[in-house]
């Protein structure tokens, strides 16, 4: 606390400091061919850090240093200007187009940059890109947009995450990149409105991610939210959509007569008489289909208002919005709002004094289903439930299946029993003071919180599918003779205090230098509180509530909670010298310390340097006409991965709740002890990363080319080695074991104009190699991803081969004679129409040893394709993206339950010689484990997605001028609108649960396909 | 540079150096660290108290992932015997159980391994207590108490390994990391430690008669006595073992259940011929959650269908003939078509879907006595009978026999026997001095398996008695391999081979 207070005093002791002379700038930047406003053109005063936007009427406003200051106007798809000052007010600048964008600033850590002085490797998306296509998440917007950087939804889920990967998974543990939003070090981006959002960088090599130190080595993505610029006319723009989302696919499965005859066959081939209600399969016709009772139409809206006002010396930007989605697997249960707030402002105090503040307040609503898993999932249970049995009785209540039992349960049911609900409001918030120390010293000293409350509240209330009271025949799961409620409340805290401090200067001989050094210390507090009761007095959602219960004096509400704390310091300089217009050097070292770290490893250093090769004045270059730019990059450096250590990891911490009952009244009485041992060598997991590139830009601008090659190491991972079992304790997590990944990135562009027609078309593509190189002592193979319905963890990693590999056995098709079968002797339980299980190690035994890799749930490569046209009014955006060569792993079925229902490739089962040689034989006793793990479930999960396809159209001008608006623009879209697949399941985009299981379906919520009207207005 | 910014720059310097003191010393805000417990009475109690947690496993994470693997007593000591088999929903549900049940299993099953490291995880936590409690300040009678307690479940588990696995390594302390590779001592040592374990135990702990009802369940002096007995007869140590039951069945601090049935009923837990039980309480646990506090046992026994179990443990036909005509403690043993199981329903196939024709019925329990925390497969709350005192009486009973004292060793079989027969005379006739010799030694094996049918002993006691080879034949039983488990292969890696294999695997 006494730091703080140091922290605000501090703060307020710079703002009453010093107000000196400076000079404000005024304009209007227009474009060269047609005379049009330029909105969102980047204004700096050359050798400064100065700058400044414009508005949508092309205005700016910038403070400058100097009355001769060189102003610098930058645009994406615009050659820069450079204009002198001249003692001028009012200066004006018309842009030519130029496609290439090469002078543009993009934002890195601690700093601005021109693309053209770039050393590392810096993936960007724009305004521009982010709001083109309706996305419903922030993450979305970097899907298919960067090159290396692989998106995929952990579930179709309004709400869900997504997961990340920046140049491949390069840890065992967290792979998650570091999100850094106007400075703030943040979990998570979900609370943001991604219209709100004006950049996104992504900084993909260690150079670029070293200033980011422990926490940089998944790479680091940058977002700036928008702020208004000075003296800018008041501004209000509105955005709005609504969607209605579909499931775009069922899979195809047994209906009930085919079910019937399947059945029969298995518990015949089992030995047992056919069951009465099957005796007759074609009877039972079509029967139910699950998918239909589950899945459903679903709208989505969203309205989106901002407002921008600029005075002499200050901006404010205001932003609000409203999200809402419902789910197209049960509706409003499975519903995700948010509410968003945002003030930017930004004030001067004198010309030597800046301050801002940020200001976010996010409210989010979500209602959620159980999703992605094998036993309770209401999307695996629809898969999974009998067709014979009819999801409603005549009389409208809901039935149970007399088929099957234990986890698979009527899922119409689950969809209206389900009360989970989750609430979340969240303030991030900062505020931070500039001042020129000199006219190239700057100090900046920032300071914010981020504070969330987030409300877990569940209740299950008690039902009976039961045919009358005690129906004796209805199966566990469809019964609750209890309700329950839990009720949590969760805080998470954190500060960060950074002051940094910028040097900036032009030397005489054309050279030009920058320093950033800074420091930063970040503290964590997160407390829970979790509250039960069963037995409440009202079975109705809305008393659900702890002090509601029936039997208050017998049975009190149990409750938990715990809280936890972590601290971080960095410091940080960076060092760019730029040598004459040819080389630009860059060399950053930060040392960042954690408490989480353990006591003999508190600090560690993380170094990098950087070189960018501006080759277009070389003669053998300038005198190609087609080549415009060329540029070589090189860089190396070392970042850590340290996000994914828990608190005190590095200590042995003594739980209480080593319990045991005694007496005769059963008591719970307190045991306490150590459970892991301590390691008090655990530090961050390091990412040395060596990368090659190569910018150029050819044909007047019209093609454009970026190509990467990198290599990436992580060495110190963390991982579990397993100790002797006499040890005792369990194992912690040890700084061991090593991954590499290394790929090429292309990213190519190309745009044109002809008369009215504007056209552009790009692609990136991406090929990445991933391999763990070492274990540990002993190199013991870690496996997991539990797949129930075949019993069996089926993910492996293990030197020598990529994370999280699909592992099992080997098949060779089907055995169709019994003499096969019997003179295969590795097999003693196989007969006629059982799989034949590879015997690899040739022993005579198929068994656990001749599991082999089955499957790679990494992707060859993955791609973007973006198109864009416009034609006077009206634009077109067609966006694809795509994965190949994944594996996916179909672990949906309860093959383990004998009466799931199936897909219909069970009905190409053998059933006689020469029948088939894929699937076997249907048996309930199923003596040869035919469904055991194997590359039967494992299927190519390549495909390519039609994500976005637009058609806009932007009212003319005349007739807004009539209506006293701005600009309007009306778009139709399709999120979804084709997949391109060959996998046999709901969603080829199966995300990961964990780092350690990928591509795992285990009834994987699909996402929706969406068709949206939309439209925005600026007034 | 003016003096104003020099004095900016001077407060920088300060703030970022203030800054950097102990800002990284973020201590728990809940619980303690290895290093600072241990300090009272009630940290004893509580590390105490931790060494009987470990008792309660039965469905245990492998060590490091996220694997689940169950090593109940049952699954060996009765699937891998001739008593019953292991059911399921077929074959490939715990397949690695059907091998061992068929002599085929190999080490590099998780059922082995989980075997191993819950009892070695068990030994830690003993080995931490009798390692730090000495130094505690504390009342002494308490102290040796504790010290009693952890002796004498350490003593339990390598009891357990010592009859899994034969020579074992013997760890007696907690192991730094260059100590954490070692070799396995021979049965002998782990045997000797075990009797040296249970004797400290026998002289600290109270008697039975001595705890309050609130300490129902903690360690005695006749859990430890009955341990022990059972150590020397698993030697065929015959005098020690016949001396130490005689001591428990004079103490005057057990007698046995009149109704047989009841001893596997609710209110038969903890009863008065309850000598060492493991604890369980009713829980949730169909999430798979919080798996100490209840038994998996009930629903892994418990027959499939309506009845909500997995179906697991089905007692054979073979098992099912060893008891003599009327004998009651079939009716308490085994469930057969057309029985009550309880408020469940009536038993039929059709019900169960599934073939067979008995279940086990001493863990059963009724639906409307499980938790009532609204989870459809609850956790029960089923103790765990490990040594009851019919158990010492028989073991009585063979030792004397062994001892040449045959009217002693019919004498505590018709103990036995006259209890089970519930008072009817026609039932279950008291051996005579007819039956002698080996026939005798027969009656008291006859008398085990059905007086402790299901309960987890029988595997152990053939292999115990050399007849393995015989009863388990059809299994594919081989001599000189089988009579223990084979070693789990991780370990012996994992030990850099300073373990060796068993014979056979």
């Amino acid at each position: 606390m006494k730091k703080l207070l140091i922290a605000i005093n501090f703060v307020f002791a710079i703002m009453v400091t010093a107000f000196s002379q400076g000079k404000a700038v005024t304009g209007v930047v227009t474009a060269a061919e047609d005379g049009t406003a330029l909105p969102g053109v980047t204004v700096v005063e050359k050798g400064t850090q100065n700058a400044s936007f414009t508005d949508l009427d092309g205005n700016y406003t910038i403070q400058v240093t100097k009355q001769d200051a060189i102003l610098v106007f930058s645009f994406i798809g615009y050659t820069p200007k450079n204009v002198s000052v001249a003692g001028k007010d009012a200066v004006n600048a018309s842009l030519e187009m130029d496609v290439a964008g090469l002078e543009e600033v993009i934002v890195v850590g601690y700093g601005n940059q021109k693309r053209s002085k770039i050393s590392g490797a810096v993936g960007t998306i724009d305004t521009k890109e982010i709001t083109s296509l309706p996305v419903l998440r922030t993450e979305q917007a970097l899907q298919g947009r960067a090159a290396g950087v692989q998106v995929t939804q952990n579930s179709g889920q309004p709400g869900s995450t997504q997961s990340i990967r920046i140049r491949g998974t390069g840890s065992l543990n967290n792979a998650e990149p570091l999100y850094v939003i106007d400075g703030i070090p943040s979990a998570g981006i979900d609370y943001l409105n991604p219209a709100d959002i004006a950049s996104i960088s992504i900084l993909k090599d260690a150079a670029s991610a070293a200033i980011y130190g422990a926490r940089g080595g998944n790479g680091v993505v940058l977002i700036t939210t928008k702020t208004g610029s000075k003296n800018q006319k008041p501004q209000i723009t509105y955005e709005s959509y609504y969607g209605m989302q579909e499931p775009w696919k069922y899979m195809a499965l047994l209906n009930a007569e085919e079910y019937g005859i399947l059945m029969n066959e298995s518990r015949s081939a089992a030995g047992l008489l056919p069951l009465e209600a099957l005796s007759n399969p074609s009877a039972l016709g079509e029967g139910e289909d699950w998918q239909d009772e589950i899945f459903q139409r679903a709208p989505m809206m969203n309205h989106s208002f901002s407002f921008t006002n600029g005075t002499e010396s200050s901006s404010t930007a205001v932003g609000g919005s409203y999200f809402v989605q419902d789910g197209i697997v049960g509706g409003e249960k499975g519903r995700f709002e948010r509410y968003t707030f945002r003030i930017n402002t930004r004030q001067d105090a004198g010309d030597k004094f800046r301050m801002g503040q940020n200001i976010n307040f996010t409210h989010l609503d979500r209602s959620a289903l159980a999703e992605n898993n094998e036993f309770n999932s209401v999307v695996g249970r629809a898969l999974n439930m009998d067709p014979t049995t009819e999801a409603m009785r005549p009389d409208g209540s809901y039935a149970y299946s007399t088929m099957i039992d234990s986890d698979i349960a009527n899922p119409a049911n689950q969809i209206a029993l389900n009360n989970d609900f989750w609430t979340t409001n969240r303030f991030v918030g900062s505020v931070f003071g500039e001042y020129d120390i000199l006219s190239n010293l700057k100090f900046r000293s920032t300071m914010s919180v981020d504070l969330s409350l987030g409300s877990h509240r569940v209740f299950s209330p008690s039902y009976d599918l039961g045919i009358g009271p005690n129906d004796p025949d209805r199966p566990a799961y469809e019964w609750r003779e209890v309700n329950g409620l839990m009720l949590g409340e969760n805080k998470w805290s954190n500060w960060q205090w950074e002051n940094t401090v910028t040097y900036d200067k032009e030397l005489s001989n054309g050279d030009d230098v920058q320093v950033v050094a800074g420091y930063s210390a970040l503290n964590n507090l997160s407390t829970n509180f979790y509250g039960f009761r069963d037995s409440l007095a009202s079975n109705d959602l809305q008393y659900a509530y702890l002090n509601n219960s029936l039997n208050a004096q017998e049975q009190a509400p149990s409750a938990s909670g715990g809280t936890t704390a972590s601290a971080f310091v960095g410091q940080f300089v960076r060092l760019n010298y730029g040598l004459g217009d040819a080389w630009s050097l860059s060399g950053t070292v930060r040392r960042d310390g954690s408490s989480r770290f353990g006591v003999n490893n508190r600090y560690g250093i993380f170094p990098s340097v950087s070189a960018a090769w501006n080759m277009t004045e070389l003669p053998w270059v300038a005198e190609k006409d087609w080549i415009d730019f060329l540029k070589l990059r090189a860089s190396w450096g070392q970042n850590g991965n340290a996000d994914g250590i828990g608190n005190f990891d590095y200590t042995s911490l003594v739980y209480n709740g080593l319990n045991y009952t005694f007496g005769s009244e059963q008591v719970q009485t307190n045991g306490a002890g150590p459970v892991n041992t301590s390691n008090p060598d655990l530090k961050w997991e390091t990412v040395e990363q060596t990368n090659v590139g190569i910018d150029a830009d050819l044909y007047d601008g019209k093609l454009n080319i970026v190509a990467d090659y990198f290599v990436k190491s992580t060495n110190d991972m963390l991982a579990v080695v397993p100790l002797p079992g006499v040890v005792g304790f369990l194992p912690s997590a040890t700084n061991v074991a090593s991954a590499k990944n290394s790929g090429v990135e292309f990213a190519v562009n190309h745009r044109n104009q002809v008369g009215d027609f504007n056209y552009s078309i790009g692609g990136n593509i991406a090929f990445i190699r991933n391999e763990v190189t070492d274990l540990g002592e002993g190199g013991q193979p870690v496996a997991t991803g539990s797949v129930f319905g075949i019993g069996d963890l089926v993910a492996y990693t293990e030197i020598g081969q990529p994370i999280a590999y699909f592992y099992g056995y080997e098949t060779d098709g089907i055995f169709q004679t019994d003499e096969e079968a019997a003179a295969n002797t590795s097999l003693p339980n196989a007969q006629a129409g059982d799989v034949i299980f590879v015997d690899q190690n040739s022993d005579g035994v198929v068994d656990s040893d001749d599991k082999v890799m089955i499957g790679n749930p990494h992707p060859d490569f993955t791609y973007g394709i973006n198109m864009e046209a416009s034609y006077k009014n009206f634009d077109f955006t067609l966006f694809l993206q795509g994965s190949q060569g994944n594996d996916l792993l179909n672990g949906a079925f309860r093959y383990d339950l004998n009466t799931t229902n199936l897909p219909v490739a069970a009905l190409e089962r053998w059933t006689g010689e020469g029948t088939s040689n894929l699937y076997p034989r249907i048996s309930h006793a199923d003596p040869n484990q035919n469904n055991r793990i194997s590359d039967r479930f494992v299927e190519d999960g390549s495909y390519m997605r039609i994500k976005n396809v637009q058609l806009g159209y932007t009212l003319p001008d005349n007739a807004m001028q009539r209506l006293k608006i701005g600009k309007c623009r009306v778009y139709v879209a399709a999120n979804n609108l084709f997949t391109f697949t060959q996998y046999s399941g709901l969603d080829p985009e199966v995300g990961t649960r964990g780092t350690l299981e990928i591509g795992i379906d285990r009834g994987f919520y699909p996402s929706a396909r969406t068709f949206i009207a939309g439209i925005n207005v600026n007034f | 540079m003016n003096q104003k910014t020099t004095l900016i720059i001077g407060f920088l310097a300060v703030a970022l150096v203030a800054c950097k003191q102990e800002f990284l010393e973020v201590q728990p805000l809940v619980g303690s660290t290895e290093a600072n417990f241990f300090q009272n009475a009630d940290d004893a109690e509580s590390a105490t108290i931790a060494c009987y947690n470990n008792l309660q496993q039965e469905v245990t994470n492998i060590q490091g992932s996220a694997q689940l693997a169950p090593h109940f007593r049952w699954y060996f000591g009765d699937i891998c015997s001739d008593d019953s088999h292991k059911g399921g929903s077929g074959d490939g549900d715990e397949p690695e159980l059907f091998l061992f049940e068929n002599f085929s299993g190999n080490s590099s099953s998780k059922l082995v391994l989980a075997e191993w490291q819950v009892a070695y995880r068990g030994i830690a936590y003993c080995n931490l207590a009798l390692d730090r409690i000495p130094g505690i300040e504390m009342d002494q009678q308490d102290k040796d108490r504790f010290l009693g307690e952890a002796s004498f479940i350490r003593a339990y588990w390598y009891f357990n390994m010592v009859t899994m696995f034969g020579d074992v390594p013997l760890i007696l302390g907690n192991l730094a990391p260059s100590e954490y590779q070692q070799a396995r001592s021979s049965s002998n040592e782990v045997w000797a430690q075990i009797e040296a374990d249970l004797t400290f135990a026998r002289e600290n702990l109270p008697r039975r008669s001595e705890l309050s009802i609130a300490e129902t369940g903690r360690a005695t002096w006749g859990a430890a006595s009955a341990l022990l007995a059972k150590a020397h007869a698993y030697q065929e140590e015959w005098q020690p073992c016949n001396d130490i039951c005689l001591d428990v069945m004079t103490s005057g601090e057990y007698y046995l259940d009149p109704d047989y049935a009841n001893i596997f009923t609710e209110s038969g837990e903890n009863g008065p011929g309850s000598i060492w039980e493991i604890q369980y309480m009713n829980a949730s646990g169909g999430n798979w959650g919080n798996q100490l506090e209840g038994s998996f046992t009930n629903v892994f026994q418990r027959a499939r269908g309506q009845f909500g179990g997995y179906g697991f443990n089905i007692p054979e036909q073979n098992f099912v003939d060893e008891f003599e005509n009327g004998d009651p403690r079939l009716g308490a043993t085994v469930f057969q078509v057309g029985d009550q199981m309880g408020d469940r329903g009536v038993f039929s196939l059709e019900a169960t879907g599934m073939p067979h024709l008995y279940y086990s019925k001493k863990f059963f329990i009724n639906a409307s006595d499980e938790a009532p925390f609204g989870d459809p497969n609850p956790n029960g709350f089923s103790n765990d009978r490990v040594i009851r005192y019919a158990d010492v009486i028989l073991f009585h009973a063979e030792s004397a026999y062994h001892l040449g004292n045959e009217g002693l060793a019919r004498n505590s079989v018709n103990i036995i026997r006259s209890r089970a027969r519930g008072g009817n005379q026609a039932l279950l006739v008291s051996l005579g001095t007819d039956v002698t010799g080996p026939d005798l030694l027969d009656a008291i094996y006859h008398e085990r398996r059905v007086e402790l049918g299901m309960e987890g002993h029988r595997f152990f006691d053939l292999v115990r008695t050399g007849r393995g080879s015989v009863e388990l034949a059809d299994w594919g039983f081989v001599s000189g391999t089988h009579e223990v488990f084979p070693i789990p292969e991780v370990e012996i890696t994992l030990s850099g081979g300073l373990i060796t294999q068993n014979n056979g695997y």
